[in-house]
């Protein structure tokens, strides 16, 4: 859920790829409090929400060979906001919301257009980052309750034949 | 495709269902009624280069495991980059391996006899090719007069801007039945369709006579 290039350095722009994926994980709320207002503009739709199916791949101990663990959906459009020649806003998001595929794809319009970048950094992928490194730390905390500390109790003397025999 | 690409994409079919089953339809007819001229039903946005009944026509007919081969005046234009976004279809390499094929205004049309014409076993696996005139005619002066399936007697249509020997071309096309190539003539508002099951002779000419 949380990926290295989520931390951002300090006076680094964020590149397109980067925000694409924030966008695609980010909560509905997160969405709507920040892009209310753009959202309610009139939108040119290249690609109305649509949801399809996606064969997730994966591979035993990420070295092995591959195989499907199974489908996801994924809700995917694109759109205008604004006139012919403003940017293209494309979101590709899990599961089957049109609203959160609408809102991300918003986002990601305005965040291609430098007078809106700035703002929108600030009021939304600022949010996203610190809701998915929460989340994150939630989850390893979560997880470092059923930790268990193996340890072997070193024999007190001779090698492990020897100890057999007795 | 480029994200450059992507910023010169109209808007597809305003209504993805409905629109591409009126426009089906309407290629129905046309195969249907071999060189009658249908009007295209306005059912989408279209690209700026390229006639609009056969990007819309494309658009309808097209998915994803077609491969479409364009005409150099179409190839690399916006009608391109706006065909395989809202098609998902993939460029042939060449016109003799496409499936489908898009010849512009202008270009030439490839010759019938190299395109794919399907197997014995596989007739439909053929190549259907889309050519774009200036204007299509149920009347003219010198045109073609079609017979053959769909057609009680005789149907004249009058198409200028296909190749000079295209009757002879027509002629070799019809004789590899049931194999052989699919036409759509295509104004920027109308089609015509020529399937492989049409015979074409010119009209006879006054001057002739």
């Amino acid at each position: 859920m949380f990926h290295a290039f989520d931390n951002t350095g300090p006076n680094r722009p964020t590149p397109r790829p980067e925000w694409m994926a924030l966008l695609s994980r980010a909560p509905l709320p997160l969405l709507e409090q920040a892009l209310s207002a753009p959202a309610a503009a009139p939108l040119q739709w290249l690609r109305k929400p649509e949801a399809g199916l996606y064969m997730v791949q994966g591979r035993a101990g990420g070295t092995g060979q591959r195989f499907n663990l199974g489908e996801m959906t994924v809700t995917r459009c694109a759109l205008r906001v604004g006139g012919e020649d403003s940017a293209v806003g494309v979101a590709y998001v899990m599961g089957r919301n049109h609203r959160q595929a609408q809102l991300a794809a918003v986002a990601d319009a305005l965040l291609q257009d430098p007078a809106h970048h700035e703002a929108l950094d600030g009021a939304l992928l600022q949010p996203v980052r610190q809701h998915l490194a929460l989340q994150q730390a939630q989850r390893a905390a979560r997880a470092q309750s059923t930790q268990v500390d193996f340890f072997t109790v070193a024999r007190e003397s001779g090698t492990p034949d020897e100890g057999e025999d007795e | 495709m480029k994200a450059d690409d992507l910023q010169q994409v109209r808007p597809g079919f305003r209504d993805p269902a409905i629109g591409s089953q009126s426009v089906f339809r309407s290629a129905l007819s046309a195969l249907s009624h071999p060189g009658r001229v249908i009007e295209m039903p306005d059912v989408s946005e279209l690209p700026r280069h390229g006639h609009g009944a056969a990007a819309v026509l494309l658009q309808a007919l097209v998915d994803s495991d077609c491969s479409v081969w364009l005409s150099p005046l179409l190839a690399g234009t916006d009608a391109a980059a706006w065909l395989r976004f809202h098609t998902g279809c993939h460029w042939a390499a060449d016109a003799a391996s496409a499936r489908f094929l898009w010849v512009a205004e202008g270009d030439a049309l490839p010759a019938l006899a190299s395109l794919d014409a399907g197997t014995d076993a596989y007739p439909d696996q053929s190549a259907t090719c889309v050519v774009e005139l200036q204007a299509l005619d149920a009347e003219g002066a010198d045109g073609l007069v079609l017979t053959g399936p769909g057609i009680a007697s005789e149907q004249s249509l009058c198409a200028s801007g296909l190749p000079e020997d295209f009757v002879d071309q027509w002629d070799t096309n019809h004789r590899r039945f049931p194999r052989g190539v699919d036409l759509f003539l295509a104004t920027p508002t109308h089609i015509a369709g020529l399937p492989r099951s049409t015979r074409v002779r010119a009209a006879q000419t006054a001057v002739e006579a």
